[in-house]
């Protein structure tokens, strides 16, 4: 999943992003961020994710383990 | 579900935007979010300027302009408009319909059909659906679809979700039988009312009628704030909506129509922002220059208004001269979603003008 967290940094605008890393210290981390989560994950995995789902998680592992979830 | 047609055509297309232009970048200090924050949402989003109307103008204000503008130019004529079909979700008032109001105002035939629909962001073919029904009957021979919102007074300016999407506008179509009898329109519609709290307004209607607790403006956990009086989106759940269904609808509507997506000309769709547009056509396999997705950065959302305005903006004269087999599509509160094959043009007029 190297590129998926590729694909995170990018979004979140930060050169990396590691697997404990938790998503509220990202200053990006919003409802615009999430939505491109999501459409990156529609288009690269093949997911749907809900807004519902995103709102328990606290690290980029926890988004990482959902998004594999729905491949 | 789908649907057929054959026999009517689009003859004209006249969009109206409010003369008021606001910039994003000047809206950025009424949000709780960073600059930083902001300048990513407009670059992703497509936002820059918008069209918001100045305060008290009503959805009848932006019609009766327009009207006014083509009756004055010879354009349409009082006598040969048998039916008027506004599609709005900012009406006048709860009743009458807003439809009979500029009815009166124009001093239009008393024999005729006014009908207020209400719809969003399906709105256009909504409404073309229902002008070509009322085309059906012997005695209706043009129809004047009017689509309008005045969306900004019921948006919080404090709302990142919502405010900077937006635009005020209306859009006349003029829709009549089809002297080529056979010309075919193949359209199909989903409706999905288990998410119709993903786009919605509260307060306002019978149910929770606006009193002073209706106006208070609440913080939600994001930092956006709006009052129950305000519009709401769920924009997640209108992405996922959009992405999942809209694709398959397309791909089932060229499935109907007997053709494949190489043999349409424009796609020419309802403009929610640059990013859910640019989705649709990576995810349809379609190019951008078939696609604009233009509107929301030069004039904002007008919800059931933008696919003339794209029209109008987009093509323009173009239309004036030549046919394109187009692919129209909608999709929004409800939620709704729509898509209609048909040819468009030589029209009689394509044109924008300012109120």
């Amino acid at each position: 999943m190297e590129d998926l967290y590729t694909e995170l940094a990018e979004i979140l605008e930060v050169d990396e992003v590691k697997r404990e890393d938790e998503l509220e210290d990202f200053e990006n981390w919003d409802s615009l961020t999430i939505l491109e989560v999501a459409s990156m994950a529609d288009e690269k995995y093949g997911g749907t994710i809900e807004s519902k789902e995103v709102k328990g998680l606290i690290t980029v592992g926890d988004l990482e383990d959902l998004i594999k979830s729905k491949m | 579900m789908n649907l057929q047609y054959q026999g009517k055509r689009i003859s004209g297309v006249l969009a109206v935007v409010p003369r008021n232009e606001v910039k994003f970048d000047d809206e950025v200090q009424n949000y709780n979010f960073s600059v930083k924050q902001s300048m990513k949402l407009k670059k992703i989003m497509g936002y820059d300027k918008h069209r918001i109307v100045t305060e008290g103008t009503r959805v009848s204000d932006l019609a009766i302009f327009g009207l006014k503008y083509l009756l004055d130019e010879g354009l349409i004529k009082r006598d040969e408009l048998d039916a008027l079909v506004l599609m709005t979700q900012t009406p006048d008032y709860l009743m009458p319909p807003t439809s009979n109001v500029i009815q009166g105002k124009l001093d239009l035939k008393p024999n005729m059909v006014c009908l207020d629909v209400k719809q969003g962001c399906a709105g256009y073919l909504v409404g073309l659906m229902q002008a070509f029904s009322l085309l059906e009957q012997d005695a209706i021979n043009k129809v004047v679809l009017v689509n309008g919102d005045v969306l900004s007074r019921k948006t919080s300016p404090q709302d990142r979700n919502t405010f900077p999407l937006i635009g005020d506008g209306a859009a006349v179509t003029i829709v009549e039988k089809d002297p080529e009898k056979d010309s075919q329109i193949f359209a199909n519609i989903r409706m999905d009312g288990s998410h119709r709290n993903a786009l919605i307004i509260p307060a306002g209607g019978l149910k929770m009628p606006s009193t002073p607790d209706t106006a208070v403006m609440v913080m939600d956990e994001e930092g956006n704030s709006r009052s129950l009086d305000h519009w709401f989106m769920d924009g997640m759940a209108v992405f996922n909506f959009v992405v999942n269904e809209v694709p398959p609808m397309i791909k089932s509507l060229m499935d109907f129509a007997g053709t494949g997506l190489e043999a349409v000309e424009y796609f020419m769709f309802h403009q929610p922002n640059k990013f859910m547009l640019q989705r649709l056509a990576d995810k349809m396999g379609v190019s951008y220059d078939k696609m604009p997705y233009n509107i929301v950065e030069h004039f904002g959302n007008s919800s059931g208004a933008t696919i003339p305005t794209n029209m109008a903006f987009n093509l323009g004269d173009k239309l004036l001269d030549n046919s394109y087999l187009t692919c129209l599509a909608g999709f929004g509160v409800g939620l709704t979603a729509s898509s209609m094959l048909m040819g468009i043009g030589p029209l009689d007029f394509c044109q924008m003008i300012e109120y």
